[in-house]
């Protein structure tokens, strides 16, 4: 299938450059046609991935619309793309977020226009490619690229601690992304070709003592973005620093990307190791899930409740994986769509109370329902959402998850539990806080309610939610093959075993 | 006896263009009354220029020129077309240093156009005889051109100091060589490689790290490279620019060649030491330059740094590694004199100001020289899709592929740890703003403080320089996103 004559995937990935150069060219002081430009460009990416979904067919758990050409032929490099229901989702996701931080920016970005949406198109090209991407050395291209705008996102439009929060993150991703390069060469030189197809067709031929080493390497790369404890101390500066666009996206994207990483290579292509090392995993899963939530409790600030909130969550998405059971598998990339949604809401959530008061602290606000009913119910939609409210999108995937685990063990299951009961309490008391009690605060009394811009991005968020939670299946559908795929790869006695 | 015909000069017509120019630079600049100087610079970049085309038609040949003391294969050709870029780049970005210095001592030209023949001697060299007098022919003008501010004691004290332990290097070089010969009786390396293989082991091995220790001396290798941060911060830019890059790329020829052919017979052991060069060159270079507060001090470390990558590839040389050294000698070349070149970027009042702080809120300013001089940080610190990543993922391979994989994570984990001082740079220019008065105005001679130039003009930014930068990027860019273009002609450098 090809746009404009350019194969689909190629012109998915490389649309919003085009967008960089119209951008690029266009003078600086046209601020409106700047934005406008921004905003069409990711209005027509999130089109364009809406297409692929006619062609897209479900049923199987390969890549399709695979196009691969030589690259680099001297390390036989190859550029390959290819799309399975896993990258799928996570590309639709993208493709959608971008649109809506794009549009959350119109009022909230005032100064350098014209490089903010530069870098927020690159950010997009390089987030897609690294959804898109079978070439292990492409991967990594893009797996990079999408520290540089980031950096700058978080640096030039930043709070207060911009400057601080932003080389943290730069140079924290950048340690665990060389010891996955590391990894990258390891495997490259067993299988002799950087073709993840065809180093998941190979089979294990990696010695088991070689893959504890290999999945160490990658366990560092992707670790760290997810990110894991110990090593998620960038994730609350970096969000709570980092403009709201860019929040959302960091939250909703970059993080999956750790968790994609995880499902893509690590599992498939390092079974031995991953099997050897879950349980240590999942452990780390579940304290990321307690420690997540119980500082969760503690902040002042509403964007570093959510950050620390996302640590919670995304120890969800690690135990998922890591458990090597298909119900949980499939829940944890389920969970990695919901996320994006639910946290991505949260942080443009709280950007409107930012964008209205400057400042984020919970202390400041008190009784806006009152004056803020529709903003209200989007909150309190987002925040059943986060909980995992049945009816809601966070539900089914948190279920399937714990669903996946109790017959692994009773225990994690618990644990994992008590993070849902502690999430309840931080996202409620947090929304009872901001929302309800008395109007304190003078400077409350006139803040306005959701404008129509601000309504339209919160609008496909919030049926997304109500959609996944009531009628989950067309989602579950696409990534039933793929994961099952994997998971029958590195954990085949579950299908052996009676049932 | 020697049998020198004359079909053998013949492959070395770019050297004989240079040399002439040299000659003619030096001529301009004596008798040329009005604008001799600058003239002399042009006749010097016109030298270049022909000499480079003259390299392109050269054909490549295995053979043994004059009686087996040079050769012209393609590995030699590769380098010496490294050589040349180095030169250029530095000649042009040497304009806008003197424009701005408001002196210019023309005899510079001819001075690089000497060393550089010497380099490109050095290169083709395979005799110890002939390596060692062509790197006398390389080294002693550079001495002076480190130096060439008489009246600056920084430049003085840099050429000084660079002399001193520039002819130290070639004495213990001298008698590395010097045992070759006592244990050999030959002087060829084809004819002394294999007699010192079946030597006596121990005598061998001190030979090649004498000859070794000389070699690291001239690339500014850890721990031999205490002389590099003072000469490169002393002495003028655009003369760093050459110092760091040129000799380095010839001297990793030589290397290749000696490591390969004169000391063929100890691989392994060679192989050793490269490894433990590689590491100590990568920390040093990478941790020095963190704590450095001066910009150009800052890249010298980094300069010294970069070298350490390339060890890697010395060390892992093999088949992965043949093309992967040269690869990143260019990409070096091209990376370190753009990074240099930034500093001649902005001219404060007459005076470049070498603090990070010049470069504030330089993209409100220069927004497509900021744009350039981010894609050659990218470069340097390995981040893709740059050359300089393409460069690194070759070097880091050719390891893997010897089994070296913690040589490979050391390089990959000082590629991390480079970012922290490269992209200070990266702040300046894109997340702080430029606020009060132009820091370059602080550090302003009086001379240049009394004339009443416009402020506009006072922080001007250079068209020439944000050319060479441009142009630089694109061709990072480039190698990075199509490294096969410049990976075949690579894999083409055939000892």
């Amino acid at each position: 299938m090809n746009i404009l004559g350019v194969p689909i995937l190629t012109f998915l990935v490389f649309f919003p450059v085009a967008g960089m150069v119209v951008i690029l060219f266009l003078p600086g002081s046209r601020t409106k046609a700047i934005k406008l430009a921004a905003n069409i460009f990711t209005g027509l990416e999130f089109g364009a991935t809406l297409l692929l979904l006619t062609r897209f067919d479900a049923a199987s758990g390969d890549m399709q619309l695979v196009e691969r050409l030589p690259w680099i032929k001297a390390i036989r490099a190859q550029y390959l793309l290819g799309v399975d229901g896993i990258s799928l989702l996570l590309v639709l996701l993208t493709s959608l977020l971008t649109f809506i931080a794009t549009l959350s920016s119109w009022q909230a970005v005032q100064k350098r226009l014209k490089e903010y949406y530069v870098f927020m198109l690159l950010l997009e090209t390089s987030m897609i490619g690294v959804f898109l991407a079978l070439d292990m050395l492409l991967f990594y291209v893009f797996w990079e690229v999408v520290l540089v705008p980031m950096y700058f996102l978080i640096g030039i439009w930043g709070g207060e601690r911009r400057l601080y929060a932003a080389i943290k993150f730069f140079l924290y991703s950048l340690f665990g992304s060389v010891a996955m390069l590391v990894g990258i060469l390891v495997l490259r030189s067993q299988h002799q070709t950087f073709d993840l197809t065809a180093m998941v067709a190979a089979g294990s031929v990696i010695p088991a003592a070689l893959q504890g080493w290999v999945f160490l390497a990658f366990f560092l790369g992707f670790a760290i973005k997810v990110p894991m404890v110990p090593f998620h101390t960038w994730l609350p500066d970096a969000h709570v620093e980092a403009p709201t666009a860019g929040s959302v996206l960091l939250a909703g994207v970059l993080l999956k990307m750790g968790a994609y990483g995880f499902l893509r290579f690590s599992l498939p292509l390092l079974p031995e190791a991953a099997r050897r090392y879950a349980p240590v995993l999942v452990v780390l899963a579940l304290v990321a899930i307690v420690y997540g939530a119980l500082v969760s409790l503690m902040q002042k600030d509403m964007k570093k409740l959510i950050a620390y909130s996302s640590v919670s969550h995304m120890g969800f998405v690690i135990l998922g994986l890591f458990v090597l059971t298909p119900m949980a598998a499939k829940g944890a990339v389920l969970q990695m769509v919901n996320h994006g949604i639910s946290t991505g809401a949260l942080f443009l959530v709280v950007g409107v109370l930012y964008e209205r008061r400057h400042t984020r602290l919970i202390s400041e606000f008190g009784g806006l329902s009152s004056r803020m009913p529709v903003y209200a119910a989007v909150f309190l939609v987002m925040t059943m959402s986060s909980i995992g409210l049945p009816g809601l999108n966070g539900f089914i995937g948190e279920f399937m998850i714990l669903m996946g685990t109790f017959p692994v063990s009773w225990l994690w299951t618990a644990v994992a539990a008590t993070g849902i009961v502690l999430g309840a309490g931080y996202m409620l008391w947090l929304y009872q806080r901001v929302m309800f009690g008395k109007l304190s605060t003078p400077a409350n009394e006139s803040l306005k309610d959701l404008t129509f811009r601000e309504l339209a991005t919160f609008l496909p968020l919030v049926v997304l939610a109500f959609w996944i939670g009531i009628f989950p299946k067309p989602f579950l559908a696409v990534i039933d093959k793929p994961v099952e795929k994997i998971i029958r790869i590195v954990n085949p006695a579950h299908f052996e075993a009676p049932r | 006896m020697i049998a020198i015909s004359g079909s053998d000069l013949g492959h070395f017509v770019p050297e004989v263009i240079l040399l002439a120019a040299a000659v003619a630079a030096m001529f301009v600049h004596l008798f040329v009354k009005k604008g001799g100087r600058r003239g002399a610079g042009y006749v010097a970049l016109a030298g270049i220029g022909a000499a480079g085309l003259a390299l392109g038609l050269t054909p490549p040949s295995a053979d043994a020129l004059f009686g087996g003391h040079l050769t012209a294969d393609s590995f030699a050709l590769f380098f010496k077309a490294a050589v040349l870029a180095a030169g250029a780049l530095a000649i042009v970005l040497a304009f806008r240093f003197f424009d701005v210095e408001r002196s210019e001592p023309g005899e510079v030209y001819c001075l690089a156009l000497l060393s550089m023949v010497g380099m490109m001697a050095a290169v083709s060299a395979t005799d110890i005889v002939t390596t060692y007098v062509s790197f006398e022919l390389f080294a002693i003008p550079s001495y002076v051109l480190a130096g060439i501010f008489k009246k600056e004691r920084r430049s003085s004290e840099a050429g000084i100091k660079y002399f001193f332990l520039g002819t130290l290097s070639s004495a213990v070089m001298l008698l590395g060589m010097a045992l070759v010969f006592g244990l050999t009786g030959a002087t060829a390396y084809a004819v002394a490689g294999p007699a010192l293989a079946g030597a006596n082991g121990l005598a061998a091995l001190v030979a090649m790290s004498l000859f070794f220790v000389g070699l690291f001396f001239k690339a500014a290798f850890v721990p031999f490279h205490m002389w590099a941060p003072d000469v490169y911060e002393g002495a003028p830019t655009p003369l760093v620019i050459f110092l760091s890059t040129a000799p380095k790329a010839a001297v990793i020829a030589v290397l290749v060649r000696a490591m390969t052919v004169l000391f063929g017979g100890y691989t392994a052991e060679g192989s050793y030491i490269l490894q433990a060069v590689a590491l100590a060159t990568m920390f040093w270079g990478n941790l020095a330059a963190l704590t450095q507060k001066s910009v150009k001090r800052m890249l010298a470390y980094s300069s010294i740094a970069q070298a350490g990558y390339l060890a890697i590839g010395l060390a892992a040389w093999g088949e992965s590694a043949r093309m992967a050294v040269p690869f990143y000698v260019a990409v070096y070349v091209v990376m370190n004199a753009a990074a240099f070149g930034l500093i001649l970027l902005v001219d404060g009042g007459g005076r470049f100001d070498e603090s990070v702080d010049g470069l504030r809120g330089l993209v409100r300013r220069a927004p497509v020289a900021a744009a350039s001089i981010l894609v050659v940080l990218l470069s340097l610190v390995g981040i893709p899709p740059t050359a300089g990543f393409m460069g690194k993922y070759f070097l880091f391979a050719a390891a893997v592929d010897r089994g070296l994989v913690l040589l490979a994570a050391a390089g990959a984990l000082n590629s991390a740890i480079s970012l922290f001082y490269y992209f200070r740079i990266g702040k300046a220019m894109f997340l702080e703003e430029a606020d009060g008065p132009a820091p370059g105005a602080v550090h302003a001679s009086p001379a240049a403080q009394a004339s009443d130039r416009p402020a506009k003009r006072a922080a001007g930014v250079s068209r020439l320089v944000t050319v060479v930068l441009v142009l630089s990027a694109a061709v990072l860019l480039l190698f990075g996103l199509l490294p096969s273009l410049l990976a075949s002609l690579a894999a083409s450098a055939r000892l």
